[in-house]
């Protein structure tokens, strides 16, 4: 590896590194996949006031993850691409670890059937 | 010791290998080297990276049913050690895995069965496209290579 071959790599890009700090962590796919539930609606019903968020809190995207200015600066946001791409992303179901796991040809854990576990409580008293 | 496979490429991480990420909502995910974390990082979808386990059994590469699948499982209820028990089971985990294998060996065997009929087909097909191309008298004198030999020697006229 020589002098140029190392200035290549995109080591140094200093954007790319702070975009990737867990500082700047955004949400990921699968937890907006939760809030976008119907039994999570309430939850994003009446904000609360924030005065550190963009509109203080008011104008959030849920499968975005993303606060906005106003109301009109939301709505155009949700008539663009970037949206519905995510929209659309979000249809099919978040990979997990279950996923994973399955892959691996790992099956679910067996764990111990309740129904017994009583059972034998009673047969001890 | 508790072998946890890799969220990412469902490979087996080792202890003392790999890193964790644990999110602010507390759920963890485990790597198995700084590739997976990276890929992580970068919000790839693993069904969609090609070299992941989870895209091989998405895309069909790999058996995904099969009831061989079923004795590999995380067991939860301790089970008194016994002697005879652990014999049997580690010789019931080798034929187990003979018969795995064996079955994925015939799943290969399918999956590929129709490629060399399909590749022939193909070449036959490109052969037939550029048989001009082919510089042998036998070929050469055939009434539909000649055509096509005509009708590049106009469009070379034309062209000059």
């Amino acid at each position: 590896m020589g002098r140029l071959r190392r200035s290549r790599v995109h080591k140094g890009i200093r954007d790319i590194q702070r975009k990737y700090r867990t500082k700047r962590y955004m949400r990921d796919i699968d937890q907006i996949h939760g809030d976008i539930q119907p039994e999570n609606a309430h939850k994003f019903e009446k904000p609360e006031l924030d005065p550190e968020l963009p509109g203080q809190g008011q104008f959030y995207c849920i499968p975005c993850a993303k606060h906005y200015i106003n109301k009109e600066s939301l709505e155009e946001h949700q008539k663009g691409k970037i949206h519905k791409k995510r929209v659309k992303l979000l249809k099919d179901a978040p990979y997990s670890q279950a996923e994973a796991d399955a892959a691996a040809g790992l099956q679910k854990a067996d764990t111990k059937p309740k129904k017994k576990e009583v059972a034998m409580d009673t047969a001890e008293a | 010791m508790r072998l946890e496979k890799c969220y990412f490429c469902s490979s087996t991480c080792y202890p003392g290998h790999g890193t964790m990420f644990v999110r602010n909502d507390s759920k963890t995910f485990r790597f198995c080297r700084s590739k997976c974390h990276k890929n992580f990082k970068m919000k790839r979808n693993p069904r969609k990276v090609r070299w992941t386990k989870a895209f091989r059994k998405a895309a069909g590469k790999e058996m995904t049913i099969d009831s061989t699948f079923q004795f590999e499982k995380r067991r939860n209820i301790p089970v008194r050690y016994d002697r005879d028990l652990m014999a049997t089971t580690i010789k019931a985990l080798k034929r187990s895995q003979e018969i795995k294998a064996k079955r994925e060996r015939v799943f290969y065997k399918n999956r590929m069965s129709g490629n060399k009929l399909r590749q022939k087909t193909e070449n036959q097909a490109l052969v037939q496209k550029h048989i001009h191309m082919v510089d042998t008298p036998a070929i050469k004198n055939l009434p539909q290579v000649q055509k096509v030999a005509a009708k590049n020697k106009l469009m070379d006229v034309d062209m000059s």
